[in-house]
């Protein structure tokens, strides 16, 4: 069984392959792939550029640090870091007010199938809920 | 709704938080609770690299806690090992 961590990593890494793989070079993402990938998994994080070819194009460029015109998994791994910390960000600007530590909804609430680990084959499992923590959620299965 | 790979980004702030709200500081990871993610999370990553070597690693500004901008360090680096190790895993 792999930790909270592990299986959101993987889910990472798969998605940037389900692209990285359609053409050209099968380990990275040329600008088409690129743009396929902001567009259809990344529509809430980057809302405003997602319209936007030009803007997309300048995210590739800033992130293309060796300048080959192709995104490596390591390259792309820079802007998975940047959106978590805009996403962590936008939390505390939609929380409410009040004394000590509380999130809002930020870009918005998600479902990810590494939320109970005990449940990864689309099984129905028993949804517990993470003790001391802000919110919970409660396993429906749902496997996308 | 945010998508699979937003919901899978938003999971390392919930990882973060569940350590860093044990004590002191929301925002910060102390020495023994980045142990202890470090242990529970990704204890593979360890091998090379003991929690007292992280904790020097990541905390860059050296005011004895991790941050949240300098776990995503982590985030990255342990993401990028993985991603390594899957293509290994899949020469074999």
């Amino acid at each position: 069984m792999s930790s909270l961590m592990e299986c959101s990593l993987e889910t990472i890494i798969n998605i940037f392959h389900q692209y990285s793989t359609r053409l050209g070079h099968p380990d990275r993402l040329n600008q088409r792939e690129f743009k396929q990938l902001v567009k259809k998994e990344l529509p809430n994080f980057l809302k405003k550029q997602k319209r936007n070819d030009k803007a997309i194009n300048h995210i590739m460029e800033d992130l293309d640090t060796n300048g080959d015109k192709d995104l490596s998994f390591e390259e792309f791994a820079i802007l998975v870091g940047r959106l978590t910390e805009a996403s962590h960000e936008e939390m505390h600007k939609t929380a409410p007010p009040g004394e000590g530590h509380s999130h809002g909804p930020g870009f918005g609430e998600g479902h990810s199938s590494c939320q109970n680990p005990n449940q990864g084959q689309g099984g129905h499992g028993h949804g517990h809920s993470h003790e001391g923590h802000g919110h919970s959620h409660e396993g429906h299965g749902h496997n996308h | 709704m945010l998508t699979e790979l937003e919901s899978a980004m938003n999971n390392f702030i919930d990882i973060f938080h569940k350590y860093s709200l044990e004590k002191g500081n929301y925002h910060a990871l102390y020495r023994d609770d980045l142990k202890k993610l470090l242990e529970a999370e990704c204890p593979q990553y360890m091998k090379k690299k003991d929690a007292d070597t992280w904790f020097r690693e990541l905390d860059v500004n050296k005011d004895n806690a991790v941050n949240f901008e300098e776990f995503l360090a982590l985030v990255v680096k342990v993401g990028i090992a993985a991603h390594e190790d899957i293509h290994k895993d899949h020469n074999h």
